[in-house]
Parts: structure tokens; C-alpha cells; sequence
């Protein structure tokens, strides 16, 4: 990290500075940093990275707030996939993001690629589609469950206009989870938007004109032209948008609490139910650490297809 | 959509374009109408009588404002409201500290190992909280020489159900660090040179020369980390057990869970209450929404 001094030297070449003097400089300048630094590195270091080592630790033990506590090796591990209450939890958010991830990624980027097209009141509909996002999860879990209210509900409501019976949606256990994804995938779409909008943007006029001028139709120029170029923000919306949906927790938590039965039980709220209600923390951890080996899987399935895409 | 664009077709295009066009506008207004409706019906619902509510129906037959003073009868929703404020105000002021000095640092100064420090702090931003939730809480608990914790931790409560564990653990986050780097890279040195020149010593420069140039970036992390802690709900879930502390998502919460009997319209009006603050500071900070997020995405 020289770049500091190596500038002004270029600017200024005829000033000669011994460098003795430069270094007390770069000392003086270093120990400045440091002590800018020292807050963020300590603030990181005890509420960050000592709990990520923490959970992994904590998961070979059966610790539970007590003052006695052992070690179990991998008994939680060997537990847990005996634990219905855990399968049904990590089969749902499985599904959740298998199911919310690329629908919501598809539809931000065709709500993108409209606002993208030199449209009137571009401000306005980017508001819209954004406010759903800086709205707390609890607020728009609460809206929506009014909204899914099975007697006089919005949802419902709407279905009458059609003609159709109304629905118990957040109670009937086939419909509970369809509808939390339709909630997760609502409130979603902002942020991707905004995201792949500016993707969009950047895009080079000049390559587009001159697939353009090759006789490349609209089709083609976003397949070849386009769609290569925001292949890197894809991936980072990708990975935000696992780690986002193997979050949820708020949505669940005010609008079923898991139920009907399991039928809507996540992991987050599993984990949190083992740790703080039942005081099974060693075993919560070790569920952390399995639901941190998915998220890895997913983003390397995410990789995958990536680098399947950019090599076609 | 293949249509290849001969000059003639060209020429022919705007006409051409025009089902198209307006189609683009049918979609994109639906969609936004999708956006919103929910909150619509949010607003109306606070303005109508339980009578009303009974079976489906839009429009409230009258204004009834005194749903929203009824509403912060039931629930101390207003002392959730100041907490929320508290809580935010404090993130952000420590965000805004502890992030500039450290993204200036690693931007600016030639410290050993800078390069690694930077990538310390850009894995760290990939750390996703539901995996640090359970030593979180402990650590939380065991924060030494408060909540009646001796100087090992042990004996107390440490920062649980305190305006600190609400406060400290969540503030900072290494992305704000990431953020505040990346916009003081992009200003000369040629001006930290110069501020040398004259004297200033290295926080002199930070404080008073490279910190006032980067204000748009100050605006946007400001922003972004008063809608975090706004929003917040499963951490304040966690560590508080009592309404003095509890913010307004938790408390929204707690009042929807009551199982005697949901007041919708009450409900309605307290939500009202958790979500317009956000969608004005949104509306009027648009742009730094905007450049955030591109700029994290994109950059990042």
C-alpha cells in the first residue's frame, strides 16, 4: 500500500525529501491508520469471527447456558438427521429458495430490462417496485397476513371478483408455504432490480450498436451481448439471494409460526427455537454449521452454472 | 422482436414500436399496482370500524383517526416508536464512526498487510448473521463488567436487554467498512499531500479535508443503516424481555400473535406507523438508495 506517497512523488518530482524524513512519514502515517483501524478490527473480531469459530466449537458439545458441559463429538450431527422436527426445517427452506431464488431473479430482470428503455416516469415505478424492500419483514408479514385473512382478506376478495371459492391459504398445509414464497418473492424484488438496473446501464452502447449493425435481432443482442455482460452482478445476486432466503425467519415467524403442523417451519426458526426456548445450544450450533454447509453447496451450484454460462 | 433493422424498417420504427411500447406500460403499471395495493389496503383497513372489517370491502365508510390514538392505547406502540428511533439514531452515529475511519485507513494509509485487511473485511461482509446467532447471544451475555458480569464475564446478564446489545453488536458491519473504502479511493491523495504540506496532522486530514468530500457517501450508509436497524426484529427477539427496550417490529409482533382476538384495524394503524417512516426516508433519499446498491453490486 505504497500508492500514497508514489503519487505526489510523480507529481512533484523535483522536490527531494531525504528518506529519513519519508519514513518517519510513513511511520507516522501507518500508526494513524492502525489506531483508525483498531475499532472496526476489534468491533469484527468479537462479534464476528469469534462467533463463526465459536458455533464450531460449540457444536461438539451439548452446551446448555449450565455451568457443567461436555464434549459429544459429532453426537448433535448423528442426532439431527434423526430429528423430524430438523429434516422438515431444512427441506422447507430448502425448497423456499429453490423455489423463491429464480423466480424472483427472472422477474427482476424482466422488470429491469422494461425500465431500462428510456421510459417516462422511470422515478415513479422504480419507487414502487422498491417499497416493498424498505419495509420491515415483520410490517409486510403483517399486512399480508390481513391480506390472506381467510374471512374477509384481500386475497380472497379477489378470488370472489373471478368467481373462484375462497381459499384457507396460510391454513391449509398445501397452500401455507406457496404462500410465504409468494410474499418472499413481493418483497424481493426491489433490491434486484435496482441491482440489474444499473447492470444495465453499464452495458456498452457501442457493443449493442455494433451487434445492431451486424443484423443481430433484439433477441440476439441480449443473448450474446447483454446477457454475458451482467453475467458477474448475476452471481452476486444470486449468492445475496441465498443467503437472503436461507434467512427467513421474520415472514414465518408472524405469519404461521410453522404451521399449520410443520408444514412452514424454516431453519432459522428451528435453530432458534432449539437454542433459546429449549436451551439446546451445542445441538442449535451444530445445525448452524449444517445450514452454513447448504448455503455453500448452493453458491457452488450457482458457480457451476455460471461458469457452464460464460463457457457456452 | 427479430424484426432485422433494414434502413426502412428504421425508418418505420417508432410507429412500429408502439403496440410494444404500450404494452411495456400496461405490464410495468400492473406490476407496480401489485406493489403497492397491499399497502393501500393496509391504510384503509386502519380507518375502518371492526363492524366493517367483517366482510370483504375497500373503501372505509369514514375516516376514523381515532383508530390510530385507540391503536397506541392497546399497545405502547409509541414507546416502541422511540425505541426504534433511539436504536437506529445510536447504529448509525457508531456505523458512521467506526466505518469511515476504518474505510480511510484502508484506503489512504500505508499500513503492513493492508491489502489482506481489506480482504479480512470482505469476507466478513459475506458472514451472514443466522450463522452467528447462537454465540452471538453468548458472547452478548458475557460482556464483562456490565449487567452484573465480573471482569471474566461470568454472573450477569452483560448486555442483554440493554440499549448496548441492541445497539453495538449490530452497528458497523463490515460492508459500511467495504462501502466508506471504496469512496475514499476514489478521491486524489494529491489533497492529503497538500493538507500535509501544510501541517495537518493524519486525523486532521481524515476529519476535516477527506471525510466532508465523501458526504454523498456518508448519506447512503446513514441510510442504509437506519433501515437495518429499523427493521430489525429477530435480534431485539433475542435480547430483550421488557417494552421500555422493545423496538416497534417486535412489538408489532407481540401485538399480532395476541390469539384472544387480532384488532385488524388497530393492527392496520400500528403498521402504518412501522413502515411510512421508512417509505418517506426512501422517497426523499432515493438516489442514495440507488447508488448504494448499484455501487455495492456492481463494485462489489
Amino acid at each position: 500500500m505504497s500508492t500514497t506517497l508514489e503519487r505526489p512523488a510523480l507529481a512533484a518530482p523535483r522536490k527531494v525529501t531525504s528518506s529519513k524524513d519519508s519514513r518517519t512519514l510513513i511511520r507516522s502515517q501507518a500508526r494513524a491508520g492502525w489506531a483508525l483501524l483498531a475499532p472496526a478490527l476489534l468491533h469484527s473480531a468479537v462479534f464476528i469471527v469469534i462467533p463463526v469459530i465459536a458455533v464450531l466449537v460449540l457444536s461438539l458439545t451439548d452446551y446448555s447456558f449450565g455451568d457443567t458441559w461436555s464434549w459429544v463429538g459429532f453426537g448433535n450431527y448423528a442426532d439431527l438427521f434423526r430429528d423430524v422436527d430438523f429434516l422438515a426445517s431444512l427441506w422447507h427452506t430448502v425448497l423456499y429458495a429453490i423455489v423463491v431464488i429464480p423466480i424472483s431473479m427472472a422477474i427482476s430482470l424482466a422488470v429491469a430490462i422494461g425500465l431500462n428503455q428510456k421510459i417516462r416516469g422511470l422515478g415513479f415505478f422504480r419507487t414502487a417496485f422498491y417499497i416493498p424492500t424498505v419495509t420491515a419483514t415483520v410490517a409486510v408479514a403483517t399486512i399480508w397476513l390481513w391480506i390472506y385473512n381467510p374471512g374477509s382478506g384481500l386475497a380472497n376478495g379477489f378470488l370472489s371478483l373471478f368467481g373462484f371459492a375462497p381459499n384457507r391459504w396460510l391454513a391449509d398445509p398445501a397452500t401455507a408455504l406457496p404462500s410465504l414464497m409468494v410474499v418472499g418473492i413481493w418483497q424481493g424484488l426491489g433490491t434486484k432490480i435496482i441491482i440489474y438496473l444499473a447492470a444495465l446501464q453499464g452495458v456498452s452502447r457501442d457493443l449493442i450498436e455494433s451487434a445492431e449493425l451486424d443484423g443481430a435481432g433484439r433477441w440476439q443482442r441480449f443473448a450474446n451481448v447483454t446477457w454475458p455482460a451482467i453475467g458477474p452482478v448475476q452471481f452476486f445476486v444470486l449468492i445475496t439471494s441465498i443467503v437472503g432466503t436461507f434467512q427467513v425467519f421474520d415472514l414465518v415467524y408472524v405469519m404461521t409460526q410453522g404451521g399449520p403442523g410443520s408444514e412452514t417451519r424454516v431453519l432459522v426458526m428451528d435453530i432458534y427455537q432449539n437454542a433459546f426456548q429449549d436451551l439446546k445450544l451445542g445441538y442449535a450450533s451444530a445445525e448452524t454449521v449444517i445450514m452454513m454447509i447448504v448455503i455453500a453447496l448452493f453458491i457452488g451450484v450457482g458457480r457451476l452454472l455460471q461458469k457452464a454460462d460464460a463457457n457456452d | 422482436m427479430t424484426s432485422v433493422s433494414l434502413p426502412a424498417a428504421a425508418a418505420a420504427k417508432p410507429s412500429v414500436l408502439r403496440p410494444g411500447r404500450i404494452l411495456l406500460y400496461v405490464v410495468l403499471t400492473v406490476g407496480a399496482i401489485l406493489m403497492i395495493t397491499p399497502f393501500v389496503w393496509m391504510l384503509l383497513t386502519a380507518f375502518k370500524s371492526n363492524l366493517e372489517i367483517a366482510k370483504f370491502g375497500w373503501l372505509p365508510s369514514e375516516l376514523r383517526w381515532r383508530n390510530f390514538v385507540e391503536a397506541m392505547q392497546t399497545a405502547p406502540f409509541l414507546t416502541y416508536f422511540r425505541n426504534s428511533l433511539f436504536i437506529a439514531v445510536g447504529e448509525t452515529a457508531f456505523t458512521l464512526a467506526v466505518c469511515t475511519t476504518a474505510g480511510y485507513a484502508l484506503a489512504k494509509l500505508p499500513i503492513r498487510g493492508g491489502k489482506t485487511l481489506l480482504n479480512y473485511f470482505i469476507v466478513l461482509l459475506l458472514v451472514p448473521f443466522q450463522i452467528i446467532l447462537v454465540p452471538l447471544f453468548l458472547i452478548v451475555k458475557s460482556i464483562p463488567l456490565f449487567g452484573g458480569n465480573n471482569i471474566l464475564g461470568h454472573g450477569g446478564i452483560g448486555w442483554l436487554n440493554s440499549w448496548w446489545g441492541l445497539i453495538i453488536p449490530l452497528g458497523a458491519a463490515p460492508l459500511f467498512t467495504f462501502l466508506a473504502r471504496q469512496f475514499y479511493v476514489s478521491l486524489p491523495d494529491q489533497l492529503a499531500q497538500a493538507a500535509r504540506v501544510d501541517g495537518l496532522g493524519e486525523f486532521g486530514i481524515f476529519w476535516r479535508i477527506m471525510t466532508p468530500l465523501i458526504k454523498p457517501a456518508l448519506i447512503t450508509i446513514a441510510v442504509f443503516q437506519i433501515e437495518a436497524a429499523w427493521n430489525g426484529f429477530l435480534w431485539p427477539l433475542m435480547i430483550t424481555t421488557s417494552d421500555d427496550l422493545r423496538p416497534l417490529q417486535l412489538g408489532l409482533a407481540i401485538f399480532s400473535q395476541n390469539p384472544a382476538e387480532i384488532q385488524w384495524p388497530y393492527l392496520m394503524a400500528g403498521t402504518a406507523l412501522a413502515t411510512l417512516p421508512m417509505i418517506v426516508l426512501f422517497v426523499f433519499a432515493q438516489k442514495r438508495f440507488v447508488e448504494g446498491m448499484a455501487n455495492v453490486g456492481i463494485k462489489g
